[in-house]
């Protein structure tokens, strides 16, 4: 896991997540979500778009996020997911919450209850 | 080709560093269960079949290491896969704290948790068993025809 960070306008971070987040790479995110988080900022913009794998502590990060910059007054939108870690949020009902417009439609591999 | 039936055994201490070994070694082999030889199923299927099969097995993996084995670093974990045609069983022994599966409630979705997915995550994805005891015994299986658990819905609309 890679992440960059950047300040494309005054108050607005942008955090980009790369390869997989998971209970051995969080720590390192979690650093950074305290440094971040410690100035305040009035929109986060989380691109994971070229994140592969993420799991249950990884969500956990990113709600993290989501909830202290929410709690600050900022605004977090979360953008760019795919695949594995999409079909996750989707699992874990974050879907509705974080993605709003960006949501990709449901994939047509669907497996459903009833099948 | 039609795969043959594998059985791998892979024993380590159980540390988070172990985790990426565990899964390449539950991809690779996903790549033994293959029940359509003449290649007539979607490619797609297979591949979400593997997806879910590892995200499971994280989960799993790191609940030993994160629960089972909380506050050690010795603690021992074997797995155990096996595979047929269509379908993949993965057993996890530890010899840490037990645990209750059945026990452990559904997230509050409403409230924004930043954690407690895990078991919820499997179940979903996967079949469980759960013995508890010296080892504990976790067993997770699916089988590769679309409609292995009733929860089978991770790309679905839940």
């Amino acid at each position: 896991m890679t992440f960059t960070v950047s300040t494309p306008n005054a108050g607005v971070v942008r955090l980009a997540i790369e390869g997989e987040l998971d209970a051995v790479t969080v720590p390192d995110l979690r650093k950074e979500i305290d440094r971040l988080t410690s100035t305040s900022p009035k929109r986060v913009e989380i691109d994971l778009s070229s994140l592969r794998m993420v799991d249950s502590s990884g969500v956990g990060a990113i709600v993290s996020i989501y909830k202290r910059v929410r709690g600050q007054g900022g605004e977090v939108v979360v953008s760019g997911l795919r695949d594995q870690p999409l079909a996750i949020f989707r699992l874990l009902r974050l879907d509705r919450v974080m993605l709003g417009a960006d949501l990709p439609a449901p994939a047509v591999n669907a497996q459903r209850n009833s099948e | 080709m039609m795969a043959e039936p594998a059985l791998i055994k892979i024993q380590m201490v159980g540390r988070l560093q172990h985790r990426d070994l565990v899964l390449r070694s539950v991809a690779a082999a996903c790549k033994l269960v293959n029940a359509r030889p003449d290649n007539a199923r979607p490619d797609n299927v297979w591949a979400d079949f593997r997806t879910q099969v590892v995200t499971a097995v994280g989960e799993a993996f790191n609940n030993v290491v994160l629960h089972s084995y909380e506050g050690q670093d010795e603690g021992i974990v074997e797995i155990e896969i096996q595979t047929r045609p269509d379908h993949i069983s993965i057993e996890l022994r530890d010899w840490g704290a037990s645990f209750d599966p059945e026990s452990v409630p559904l997230p509050d979705f409403e409230s924004l948790p930043e954690s407690g997915f895990g078991i919820y995550i499997i179940k979903t994805l996967m079949e469980i068993q759960y013995k508890a005891g010296r080892p504990n015994v976790l067993t997770l299986s699916k089988s590769l025809n679309g409609s292995a658990t009733q929860h089978d819905t991770v790309d679905g609309d839940l």
